[in-house]
């Protein structure tokens, strides 16, 4: 009775092992969504256009991946839909950590969960942040804005209060002792920093890839860097504000599929991805927008979401008030 | 300077890339005449073909589709009253009148030649401001961007002439709408009834195809018959009436153009506001603004002058900033990542001869498709007297289908839909949809823009008039806002004492 059990549980397993095994041979066919929830022109929007072409390239089948821009509701609206969608290896998306974790809580109704999403690779090396003014800010140093937030809050121009910018910036300054007040509203990176240039506020925090394209057109000047090692000459960096935890605050950008994802097409994706992050054609683009790319495994996607979690829950109070 | 312009030229002359920069056009041409799809969907589709193109070859053809949609987009306005685009929504406004008066032709023609003279004149305006692009763009923060929304909705007023109470009802009902979605300032939804779809509220391009595609053919198939009954009419339309009524009417071509550079010039407007500001603009302007709405030749010029002087001036803050001014710049911002060019201000500094070369290419692309908007402005006038038995389906389902394309949500088509017959229902009680669109677009821009403002100075109102660009917007609302009383006031002077130059 024991054997024949065993038997027949065998067939049922192997069976059902090869529909996987032919399912997943077919795989990719049809043309895949690559979901980005911000707006296009971004940081964020150009990494997934440089990647999608090369992951196009990669894949087992030739397909075409669609990168499909959903910023509505702050990302949530897109990261939903990913989350919501078949988990069939035709939806993918890029999310922002930890602004996502901001958004979930904010959103609770948002319909979804970062811990159940199934997280393929990380999308680049985390980025650092940096605080800059516009070059013809009368602000010259740290020192005049903390000066400054004795007389009034100090005005940082931000995205919407779900952006990974925006809890950089509320985190940013509350350990540099500035008072701040938020411009927010601004349309992606590219908006807020422009906006910075042009005065709307007296400041900005923003990945440090948004801000070295106008340090060298001198349209903004940095007053510091929350790089754990500086790159910036002349600008002190966390080590030398006494600030270390400032390192911490990373932009992350990570790839996921809709919870459920079958291992076999989980394994294509995330090597396809992989491969086409090394592809050089698209580590020589991506640097020239500063982004430095690098493989990860899904498991270390993972751990950063695990990380990026602690690390929400110590700053929730401050973000969500 | 004259040897970068030339640079770009030079480039722009060889077989291969003329030969991109014609596929682009008759690309631009298609895409722009069929409603929803539009330049942003061509440009899509594109992208990713380029890949194995030089940046310039593939700047060529971008050039190619973006300087042709506008001609496109207004072939449908006109004849079917089916914007192909949301910009071309205002073309409708007189161009479909005038087609159901058998002057398609007519409408055409000055689309056409509108557009080729809009397109070299924002050319021109371009060339003269890039050396000082970024200066320009950081003129306009939100205190600015806000009264420009003012001074847009404040022509909801202008537009209402005759049926004020009405234009005011659908004025507010259009800003109710805009108001729908993802407030960006204060991170909450508002008014979405727990529907995804609206998380970034009414999608602009399907609520323009219901309104205008959607009603008219309604209207139509209720009626019967074809769009225009005088056969004889059409006949008679020559491809040069067209053009010559947009040299009689030169200012209006100039002033469309102009205010086509500026708003396009601004970061994050886009072509909708150009198309409608130019047009409300011109009927404030007019001697006979009660004509406007039924068939006056200065609805078309107005708003093509402007959608094409408006596509040149708007790279200007998409290459110095990386912010487009509506999605065919976002995509073709994608196009310019692909090739490695990353929009910003060292762009306009590391790539110049690619910039003038995308320049060219919009203004060649844009004359080109023109003159191919005139030699088929006859031709396809006889369109409008195809019996609604056979228009209305195939346009119905064309619409439907491009409304859904847009971002392929079968929401569209349901938007499209409703609208579609809101704007019949509009047709029918004489409400002016006009109103309702200018507040449908401005309407989320003025409020994002007031609550920045309010959070720059601290609520205090005084801000408006200690910027110099405030100050200028200021005073032209003042002036749109006083010259209807002063003309009112003109007429009830006796003849004499206005012609002696002494009214009282």
């Amino acid at each position: 009775m024991n054997d024949r059990v065993t038997r027949r549980s065998f067939f049922l397993t192997a069976g059902a092992a090869a529909s996987l095994i032919a399912a997943d041979s077919d795989y990719p066919g049809k043309n895949i969504d690559f979901i980005i929830p911000k707006a296009p022109g971004g940081g964020f929007d150009n990494l997934v256009r440089v990647i999608a072409p090369a992951l196009e390239k990669y894949l087992p089948h030739k397909v075409n991946v669609v990168p499909d821009n959903i910023p509505a509701g702050g990302g949530g609206k897109g990261i939903g839909q990913l989350y919501r969608a078949k988990p069939d290896g035709y939806t993918i998306g890029a999310i922002d950590i930890p602004g996502s974790f901001i958004l979930q809580e904010r959103q609770g109704g948002a319909g979804f969960d970062l811990n159940k999403i199934t997280w393929l690779c990380s999308m680049g090396k985390p980025e650092y942040f940096c605080l800059g003014v516009g070059a013809n800010s009368p602000l010259k140093s740290l020192d005049d804005l903390r000066a400054l937030s004795k007389t009034r809050p100090v005005k940082f121009t931000s995205s919407g209060p779900e952006g990974t910018a925006y809890g950089a910036t509320v985190i940013g300054t509350k350990l540099l002792g500035i008072r701040t007040q938020l411009i927010t509203g601004y349309k992606g990176s590219s908006d807020f920093v422009v906006g910075a240039i042009r005065g709307d506020g007296d400041a900005v925090v923003a990945p440090v890839t948004s801000l070295r394209p106008m340090l060298q057109s001198k349209t903004i000047r940095v007053l510091a860097s929350f790089e754990p090692k500086g790159t910036f000459p002349g600008v002190p960096d966390a080590a030398a504000l006494g600030k270390p935890e400032l390192g911490q605050i990373l932009l992350e950008r990570l790839v996921g599929a809709p919870p459920g994802l079958p291992a076999g097409i989980k394994a294509i994706l995330s090597s396809a991805l992989n491969k086409a992050m090394a592809d050089p054609q698209t580590v020589s683009l991506a640097k020239k927008f500063e982004v430095e790319m690098a493989s990860s495994s899904p498991e270390q996607a993972m751990a950063r979401i695990r990380e990026n979690a602690a690390f929400f829950a110590k700053w929730k109070s401050s973000l969500m008030g | 300077m004259l040897h970068l312009w030339l640079s770009g030229i030079g480039g722009l002359l060889q077989a291969r890339e003329l030969m991109f920069l014609a596929l682009g056009m008759a690309m631009g041409l298609f895409f722009g005449a069929i409603p929803g799809l539009g330049g942003a969907t061509a440009l899509a589709l594109l992208t990713p073909l380029t890949y194995g193109l030089d940046p310039f070859t593939a700047l060529a053809l971008a050039g190619g589709v973006m300087g042709a949609v506008p001609m496109g987009g207004s072939i449908t306005a006109i004849l079917l009253n089916a914007p192909g685009s949301a910009p071309s929504a205002a073309t409708c406004l007189d161009g479909h009148p005038l087609a159901q008066q058998g002057k398609a032709g007519l409408a055409l023609g000055a689309a056409a030649s509108a557009n080729a003279i809009g397109g070299i004149i924002g050319t021109i305006s371009v060339l003269a401001v890039l050396p000082i692009a970024k200066e320009l763009v950081l003129l306009f923060g939100p205190p600015e961007l806000f009264l420009l929304a003012v001074l847009g909705l404040i022509v909801v007023a202008t537009a209402s002439r005759g049926k004020m109470l009405r234009g005011l009802i659908a004025g507010v009902f259009g800003l109710m709408i805009s108001f729908i979605g993802y407030n960006d300032v204060t991170g909450v939804l508002r008014f979405t009834a727990g529907v995804a779809y609206l998380w970034d509220g009414v999608h602009l391009v399907p609520a323009l195809i219901g309104l205008f595609a959607v009603a008219e053919m309604i209207n139509l198939s209720v009626k019967g018959g074809s769009i225009t009954k005088d056969a004889k009419a059409v006949a008679i339309t020559s491809m040069t009436s067209g053009l010559l009524e947009t040299f009689r009417h030169w200012k209006t071509v100039v002033r469309g153009s102009l205010i086509g550079t500026v708003v396009g010039a601004i970061p994050g407007v886009g072509g909708t506001v150009a198309s409608f500001l130019s047009y409300s603009l011109t009927v404030q302007a007019s001697k006979d603004p009660e004509s406007f709405g039924k068939g006056n030749i200065e609805g078309v010029i107005a708003p093509e002058a402007a959608i094409n002087a408006k596509d040149c001036s708007c790279l200007i803050p998409t290459l110095a900033f990386g912010i487009p001014g509506g999605v065919e710049m976002a995509v073709f911002m994608g196009l310019l990542v692909l090739h490695g060019l990353q929009p910003g201000p060292l762009m306009l500094i590391d790539h110049q001869v690619e910039i003038y070369g995308l320049i060219w290419a919009l203004t060649g692309s844009c004359v080109l498709a023109s003159f191919l908007g005139l030699f088929l402005a006859r031709p396809l006038s006889n369109l409008t007297l195809i019996d609604s038995k056979i228009l209305v389906p195939t346009v119905m389902s064309v619409a439907l289908v491009g409304s859904y394309a847009v971002d392929r949500n079968i929401g569209n088509v349901l938007v499209t839909a409703i609208f579609g017959i809101l704007g019949y229902v509009m047709i029918r009680f004489d409400y002016p949809r006009l109103t309702m669109v200018i507040a449908l677009v401005l309407g989320a821009a003025a409020e994002r823009n007031f609550h920045q403002t309010t959070m720059m100075s601290d609520g205090n109102l005084s801000i408006y008039l200690h910027r110099n660009v405030c100050l200028v917007l200021l005073a032209g609302i003042a002036a749109l806002l006083a010259a209807p009383l002063f003309r009112g006031w003109r007429m009830k002077q006796p003849p004499a004492a206005v012609t002696a130059g002494h009214p009282r």
